[in-house]
């Protein structure tokens, strides 16, 4: 993983470098807000730690700058603020997490690693069910045959794997497949989505079966 | 004298009588207010020459026997559908009709070909006034039927396309985009099938 790390405290981001490059990651160390924002614009990061009391810029200030660009890296802010309030404007102006200093070492390294293994996670794209398998990078199910599939089928198909032999509800459905900006997304694409997949699932001559009337709930099954 | 002998007349009345008979099954659906059956019909009879060409391959001595009776597929008709359950409502017609038997059958659209082919194979015994190559009349001829859907055709063009060039730079990878390709013809086949029957559903 590449890391942005914004931290004015000399000794403490020599140590935070040393420790995580020691642990195999990449770090660009910067000592001001206005730094991390130029870098951010720069660099692709898998994650980006900020400390909020910064010169030139708070950590605060680049984080909506950094967001308001469009980036979505993860970010970890650092503090010695411990009151409610200041985690919660940290959060709510786009951070992902939070630490408080004085922090262990040890704490933040692990989450580093939580966050990587959750990145690999996400990157394995194929998923196997029954005679199934689905390859949501690729875009494709295969069981007998192959066929293609739309990025919401994949993205609804993976969803009702992942939570196999459960009642999922239209609201469920629509929540976890569709985003945000998707606002006029209604019941009825997920009616056409799962009968899309029905035929689809027909057609490779798979076993497994999504049951469930027009209204909900759904159920995928082997 | 060709390898067809006294017969290449007969297969192309043969193919015509079947053309026509595959037309009338149209015609009485439509008349029943059903949708059409196919887009269009296409037919052939296979050239002498490749014919005797396919005979030498399998094997078979290259006579007029083995073009009418090893090999099914001097006549060939292909129906090219509008949708996949076009296809089913052909060939439950076929099954009925008292023209033809159904010899053989091979469903390469439930068992795609690993290159992403797709179609229907049928081989009929035809029933026909005319003598056949065993001296019987009425005569039986063989004809092969392949029954696919327009996007399927049209992808098994662009195939058949880079089956005959042979100077391609990079067969596997246009190979790998062919397959894909199919794939993606066959969702838009089934996502076009699905939204007719949610149409009709409604009706």
């Amino acid at each position: 993983m590449r890391i942005l790390l914004a931290e004015d405290e000399e000794q403490l981001a020599r140590v935070l470098k040393l420790a995580m490059e020691k642990a195999g990651y990449t770090v660009d160390q910067v000592a001001d807000g206005q730094s991390a924002v130029d870098l951010a614009k720069e660099n692709a990061y898998d994650v980006m730690i900020l400390d909020i009391m910064m010169p030139v810029k708070t950590g605060l200030e680049a984080l909506k700058e950094i967001r308001a660009s469009g980036d979505r890296t993860h970010v970890m802010m650092l503090t010695a603020m411990a009151e409610v309030d200041d985690k919660v404007t940290g959060l709510d102006a786009g951070a992902d997490d939070y630490m408080t200093k004085p922090f262990s070492l040890k704490e933040l390294l692990a989450r580093l690693r939580s966050l990587e293994r959750r990145n690999d996670e996400l990157d394995k794209d194929i998923l196997q069910f029954g005679d199934l398998t689905v390859d949501t990078n690729e875009q494709t199910l295969v069981s007998n045959n192959s066929i293609s599939l739309t990025s919401k089928e994949a993205r609804l198909l993976q969803y009702m794997i992942l939570n196999a032999n459960k009642d999922l509800s239209v609201d469920d459905l629509l929540n976890h497949t569709w985003d945000d900006d998707d606002e006029s997304a209604d019941p009825d694409d997920v009616w056409f989505t799962v009968s899309y997949l029905r035929r689809k699932l027909e057609s490779v001559g798979s076993n497994v079966v999504i049951n469930g009337e027009k209204d909900g709930p759904f159920k995928i099954t082997e | 004298m060709n390898i067809y002998g006294n017969y290449e007349q007969s297969l192309h009345k043969v193919m015509d009588q079947l053309l026509h008979n595959i037309q009338e099954l149209n015609e009485d659906e439509v008349n029943h207010h059903h949708p059409k059956l196919y887009e269009h019909l296409i037919s052939r009879v296979k050239t002498p020459a490749s014919m005797t060409e396919k005979c030498q391959r399998k094997g078979y001595p290259v006579t007029t026997e083995s073009a009418l009776r090893n090999c099914k597929d001097a006549i060939g008709v292909r129906i090219v559908c509008n949708f996949i359950d076009d296809i089913d409502r052909c060939l439950t017609l076929l099954r009925q009709s008292d023209w033809c038997d159904i010899v053989k059958e091979k469903d390469y659209i439930t068992n795609a070909k690993p290159n992403g082919y797709r179609s229907y194979h049928v081989i009929l015994n035809v029933t026909t006034p005319y003598k056949d190559v065993d001296g019987n009349v009425p005569g039986h001829y063989y004809a092969e039927i392949q029954l696919r859907t327009i996007a399927m055709d049209s992808w098994a063009s662009l195939e058949h396309e880079m089956k005959y060039k042979h100077h391609i730079k990079n067969p596997e990878r246009i190979g790998k985009e062919l397959k894909r390709c199919a794939d993606q013809l066959a969702s838009c086949d089934v996502q076009m099938q699905t939204i007719r029957q949610l149409i009709n559903e409604h009706d």
